[in-house]
């Protein structure tokens, strides 16, 4: 497994080189200069230069890239042209809000949606599986955003037991911390919970034709036991799979409910630093996503022996 | 007696909690006001690494010399007064005595001297250092102290603009900062000023903080005037809340997240205001939203189709449903609420269908599409191009909208590489700046609309002349002889449109938009 781990942790090093060298290139393709952004509409030709000179774009694209590339090898990813602060540090605190609502969302939606689309599989064609089908697939259609915004209105105008805007970190008031994530936390659970519950239900409905389920029927197994012992271990491979691919595509950014709850996380850094064309920022957030990719997929690759043995690393 | 013991004790002891209570809320509490912001500040330099919200709260920070007044024109803020030799080379400001820095040192005449040389310093990167270094208008020679209070500004050139540069908000007012603002090797620390409040705890991407500062001298004024005035701080504390999303920022105001919203749209505005318990602060703004054509374009450069466009336009009903009532039609660079918006600058284009298609036919005009370039970022912008793309149909005018995102429009404008465009204007306080943003020699400033030879002679005048009734008739002059370049189209100027909850006393919208924290209180029941 060591050896796996070295050789997969190998391949990914080409990966980022090759992602970081289109990153960089891509971004410059983009039109916008953020030394005009950050001027504004007043910028002449000589405060436009300086302002360049000053931020380094004066040099050419190759030049750029090898002093950046130089600066993330040694673990400095530069400052922000908006901001002025180091770019890793920023990341790291941005990322912490990410995940805390991203890891707490999945945990919780793959927790209620694996047993209810077990359920349903058990109860194929039946008026609860048609029931459930139905609300999954309306979950999976419902855009976070909106959903967001009906939670807000309902729990934070309406009832006012929740709040609205901003966030509060845990080491700062960790009961305070919990109402502001309440939110943000339920709409992504709400929302993961219809892809995950639709994927377990159909492969647990794959599983439950196999001969070895009829046999541990005809056994005199229960019910329970047949499911939970047995269907649910096969069952849960695909959906395993696909929990990791939720997982690998929302740590990297959930910028749109970020927005809509103002809080202080990684895609809405990355968004912004887009409008702001704030190069190092960018560069370094996809720099960062990339990463949480490849450490996802790997970490979902060692656990898939868990659930299927016939996989071997 | 024992049942009137038990009766004073049964609504006596709730009482008296319930006052113990409010006294001990209002004695340890301090009092806090939460205003949304759309996003975050850049940094707490005055005029370096800025933007818009980043001008709003430096200025509750530092002051300049001069600022802004209610009504756009300047007023002395740290001076006492200012006084201008005959020549129009001199400026001698004589500072107001017993004014504290933040830290709690006096205001002298070589603080502000060590101020404007920071400034004047390349490295610094100030924003305004073009207008002060000869690039603009005229050049400081020679900043000296004659005496403690006294501060002596010499220029090269008369300038009519100084003092309404000087208080320029991107500038950040060219505030007064204390030397110990700046570490020894000439790195931003934080602001020390002489203003209303202190910097505050910032988290960034969250918000921002002003607390009070106890030992501010306000001016002798009865009330705040814009920018100057009494602008003593009733509140301890102000905090920024940054919530780049409307809805959220409407919702955070219903649920009592946020206590004041600077700036919602048109559309919010005719929703919150039937809402009880919030309160609507609207005025006019001095924007300047409206059409840019390229009149280098093969086919723009015809004066006639660019004539043809401005009669085209319905601009009563456009700035009806683009402001939702709320803005007035402005054919004029000159924004309605300055000093020098009269009735020449009042006349505009009339609707006149007839004869656009008259000088559309003359010019040769037979359906070539024009690409007229709009952005989502700016709701107002893309609208004023689709509503002009509607408009337009009806002589046969061909618009193709090309939208783009900000920062690529932003691009185009700057080289020129359009043939038309939806823009907007940020607020220039004084019609010869407002002049001077879109007139200059396309060969040096590509972004510049206006390539008139006479124009760019009346507005050197107007910028040098500091006399109002000359500067008047040459203002007048350049708006007629804008109306008939038609290098651009000007619509409308925007309406600031603030929304606040009920128990927040004092606060008001203004035509430069900033929100303005001092003299804003809390009623005792909001408290």
């Amino acid at each position: 497994m060591f050896r796996f781990i070295l050789h997969r942790l190998g391949m990914a090093v080409p990966t980022l080189l090759l992602i970081s060298v289109m990153v960089f290139a891509l971004i410059r393709f983009i039109p916008g200069d953020p030394a005009l952004l950050m001027l504004g509409d007043m910028a002449d030709a000589q405060s436009l230069a300086q302002m360049r000179s000053s931020l380094g774009l004066d040099h050419s694209v190759v030049t750029q890239y090898l002093i950046w590339i130089k600066s993330v090898l040694s673990g400095d990813l530069g400052f922000s042209i908006s901001t002025r602060q180091a770019v890793l540090p920023l990341l790291l605190e941005r990322f912490s809000v990410s995940a805390t609502i991203v890891l707490v969302a999945v945990a919780l939606a793959t927790l209620i949606a694996v047993p209810v689309g077990l359920f349903a599989a058990w109860k194929q064609n039946s008026a609860m599986d048609l029931g459930l089908v139905a609300g999954a697939t309306l979950l999976l259609s419902i855009p976070s955003f909106w959903l967001g915004l009906l939670l807000l209105y309902a729990f934070g105008i309406k009832l006012g037991w929740l709040p609205v805007v901003g966030y509060v970190t845990f080491a700062d008031d960790p009961l305070k911390a919990i109402t502001y994530l309440v939110l943000p936390i339920v709409t992504l659970t709400l929302v993961e919970f219809g892809a995950i519950a639709r994927m377990a239900r159909a492969s647990t409905i794959e599983v439950l034709r196999l001969d070895y389920i009829a046999h541990a029927r005809a056994k005199g197994l229960s019910e329970g036991a047949v499911l939970w012992r047995h269907a649910l271990r096969n069952a849960f491979a695909p959906t395993w799979t696909l929990v990791g691919l939720i997982l690998g595509n929302l740590l990297g950014g959930i910028a749109v409910l970020e927005t809509v709850f103002t809080l202080p996380g990684v895609g809405r850094l990355m968004v912004d630093s887009i409008f702001a064309r704030d190069y190092p920022v960018l560069q370094g957030c996809l720099l960062l996503i990339t990463c949480i990719y490849v450490l996802v997929n790997l970490c979902v690759d060692l656990l898939y022996p868990l659930f299927d043995p016939r996989v071997k690393l | 007696m024992h049942h009137y013991v038990k009766k004073a004790l049964y609504f006596g002891v709730p009482t008296l909690s319930l006052c113990l209570a409010a006294l001990t809320l209002q004695a340890g509490e301090p009092s806090l006001i939460k205003v949304g912001f759309n996003g975050d500040i850049r940094s707490t330099e005055p005029g370096v690494n800025r933007d818009e919200n980043s001008d709003a709260f430096i200025m509750h920070i530092v002051e300049g010399l001069v600022a802004y007044r209610e009504d756009a024109s300047v007023g002395p803020m740290l001076a006492k007064d200012v006084t201008i030799s005959d020549d129009g080379l001199t400026y001698t400001f004589t500072l107001r005595e017993g004014v504290k820095f933040q830290n709690g040192k006096p205001l002298t005449a070589e603080d502000v001297k060590w101020t404007w040389q920071h400034y004047l310093d390349p490295k610094t990167q100030w924003r305004c250092l073009p207008e002060f270094d000869g690039r603009g208008v005229s050049k400081i020679l020679d900043i000296s102290v004659p005496e403690p209070l006294k501060v002596v500004f010499r220029i090269d050139k008369p300038n009519g603009v100084l003092l309404a540069t000087m208080s320029r908000p991107d500038c950040g007012g060219s505030g007064i900062v204390h030397p110990d603002s700046v570490a020894a090797d000439g790195t931003w620390i934080a602001p020390i000023g002489t203003g209303p409040f202190t910097l505050g705890q910032w988290k960034q991407g969250q918000y921002v903080e002003l607390n009070r500062f106890k030992d501010y001298t306000p001016r002798a004024e009865a009330k705040p005037d814009g920018f100057t005035g009494n602008k003593q701080a009733f509140v301890d504390r102000v905090r920024f809340v940054v919530i780049p999303d409307a809805a959220s920022a409407k919702a955070a105001l219903l649920s009592g997240g946020v206590d004041v919203l600077p700036d919602v749209t048109a559309m919010d505005e005719a929703e919150l205001k039937n809402v009880p318990g919030m309160q609507v602060r609207t005025s006019p703004v001095m924007t300047l939203g409206g059409l840019l054509f390229q009149t280098r374009d093969p086919l723009l450069g015809d004066v006639r189709i660019r004539r043809a466009v401005a009669l085209s336009l319905d601009y009563s009903q456009m700035v009806a449903t683009l402001s939702n009532g709320l803005s007035t039609v402005n054919n004029s660079i000159i924004p309605t609420t300055s000093a020098y918006y009269d009735a020449t600058a009042h006349t505009g284009y009339p609707y006149d269908l007839d004869e656009a298609r008259r000088l559309l036919k003359a010019a040769g005009y037979h359906g070539q599409p024009i690409k007229l370039i709009v952005n989502k970022r700016y709701p107002q912008m893309f609208d004023m191009g689709v509503l002009s793309q509607a408009m337009l149909q009806a002589v046969g005018v061909n618009i193709v909208l090309e939208t783009l995102e900000w920062g690529a429009q932003l691009e185009r404008y700057q080289s020129g590489n359009f043939q038309m465009m939806a823009f907007s204007y940020s607020p220039r306080f004084d019609a010869a700046l407002s002049y001077e943003s879109v007139t200059g020699n396309k060969d040096k400033e590509p972004r510049k609309v206006w390539d008139n030879p006479k124009a760019l002679v009346l507005l050197r005048e107007a910028q040098s002349e500091s006399v109002a009734p000359k500067r008047q008739a040459l203002f007048d002059q350049l708006h007629t002889l804008m109306l008939a370049d038609v290098p651009m189209v000007m619509i409308y100027n925007g309406t600031s449109i603030g929304v606040v909850k009920a128990g927040i006393e004092g606060y008001r919208s203004w035509p430069i938009s900033k929100p303005r924290l001092w003299g804003v209180s809390l009623a005792a029941t909001s408290k």
